[in-house]
């Protein structure tokens, strides 16, 4: 008789199968009632500035061993909790953890009110603010600063528009500059088959369900190979708890505002503003060469909303001396929620971060 | 690592068949071309429909869909006065 076929592994083999099919089966349910969501989100926080939609959020710590605080800016058409997904899959955490002083700037839902927002609402006035309220809040003179995806493309424009600001650091971490990169995403819009007008709904805005069917269209057949893989894994409870904090935050995009989307689609991807030193923000131009603080590139590697080519060009943009590039073998969310971000691509961020901080 | 079962390597296989193309059909001129014209002619649709409507609404003196967002356009528009005197608040 073959080792595998002995009695006691067949026996513990029925064993894992049968407590697998009664796993799957309770889960299953679960998930197609819509129970036990995880509750995304939960590290501790205080809001300790608010405009209007706006809130700027700093993560409780007793544990903040490096100075400036990092003020993670995020993006403008996704939930910001997906860096915060749930205990152990949490980039705030991890940074926390790392001894940082954590802020997240979160935009929160655009309504009609805010379908006039521009670039310059953001990059002239909420950043900078903001970056002056998390000074107040840390008692610090300067602050690093984080754009992920969207995100750093404001931070980008708001280093740029104000190199008056006390910015010691700049992270950018999937942020797209050459939009002739981004082929797929843009392509609608930027050949001209759809203008802004055709997209942006009458309350100003895009809606949610555009951003979303953009980011689907990349991939189409990923939500039916997701699908299987539920189906392999429905027995591990914690693999369902990640699939479903993740399953919720791609399916809850936020509205992009009116304005900052037209300026966006005619500047940045029709005219590759960015790239071609060509962006006018407030009726003055926009030079990245005037940005001069240290700036580190993060680039995924398996990136297919911001491919490689539309962020690499970071360091040729920026007149900083120290302008540096980590590429990580992740996607896009990769870079910030799931095993990997935690085992690979957050500990290189937050290393490059406390090498360029104070010991406090 | 455990095998993956033999249904998952199967289903894998065909993903990687067929996935590529796929994308490759996504990316092309004529589905852009077909998203657009089926995305303005949606629009269209709406319109009318919703031109329609309003018209047998109003006949028996009920608000439709456009009253409501022509409200809600009036009240974002107050919300946006509003703002802009809270941020001239010293």
């Amino acid at each position: 008789m073959s080792p595998s076929f002995t009695p006691s592994v067949v026996i513990e083999r029925v064993e894992r199968d049968v407590d697998r099919a009664i796993r799957r089966g309770r889960n299953g349910l679960r998930y197609a009632a819509g129970m036990h969501r995880p509750k995304v989100g939960q590290s501790p926080k205080a809001v300790v500035w608010r405009r209007h939609k706006t809130e700027l959020w700093r993560y409780r710590s007793s544990d903040v061993r490096f100075a400036p605080p990092v003020l993670i800016v995020h993006s403008l058409v996704s939930r910001s909790y997906v860096l915060d997904l749930y205990p152990g899959n949490s980039a705030v955490a991890f940074l926390l953890g790392s001894g940082l002083d954590v802020f997240l700037l979160d935009w929160g839902v655009a309504d009609e009110a805010d379908a006039g927002n521009t670039l310059e609402s953001y990059a002239d006035d909420a950043i900078p603010d903001a970056v002056a309220a998390a000074r107040r809040a840390a008692g610090s003179d300067e602050v690093t600063l984080l754009g992920y995806c969207f995100g750093g493309v404001l931070s980008l424009l708001t280093c740029a528009r104000h190199p008056e600001l006390p910015i010691r650091n700049l992270v950018l971490m999937a942020t797209p500059v050459d939009f002739n990169g981004m082929q797929a995403i843009t392509a609608l819009v930027r050949e001209g088959r759809l203008g802004p007008d055709d997209i942006i709904e009458p309350t100003g805005n895009v809606p949610p369900e555009v951003v979303e069917g953009a980011f689907r269209m990349l991939k189409p057949t990923s939500e039916i190979s997701q699908y299987a893989t539920l189906w392999e894994n429905l027995w591990n409870d914690e693999y369902m708890e990640g699939y479903q904090a993740m399953g919720q935050w791609t399916r809850d995009h936020v509205p992009f505002p009116g304005a900052a989307f037209r300026q966006t689609v005619e500047q940045l991807v029709r005219r590759n503003a960015l790239m071609e030193g060509t962006l006018e923000l407030g009726g003055e131009p926009v030079d990245l060469s005037t940005i001069r603080c240290p700036v580190l590139n993060v680039l995924a590697e398996r990136d297919h909303i911001v491919p490689l080519p539309a962020a690499e060009p970071v360091p040729r943009l920026v007149g900083s001396e120290e302008a540096s590039e980590l590429r990580l073998p992740a996607g896009h969310v990769g870079l910030v929620a799931g095993r990997a971000a935690a085992k690979i691509t957050l500990p290189g961020i937050a290393g490059w971060i406390t090498d360029h901080s104070n010991r406090v | 690592m455990a095998a993956k079962p033999r249904w998952r390597q199967v289903f894998d296989a065909v993903d990687r068949r067929v996935a590529g193309p796929v994308e490759a059909g996504t990316r092309s001129d004529a589905f852009g071309d077909l998203v657009a014209v089926s995305w303005r002619l949606s629009r269209r649709v709406q319109q009318e429909m919703e031109r329609r409507s309003r018209r047998a609404l109003h006949l028996l003196n009920l608000p439709t869909a456009t009253d409501v967002r022509r409200l809600s356009e009036q009240v974002a528009a107050l919300r946006r006065e509003l703002r802009e005197l809270q941020d001239r608040r010293p």
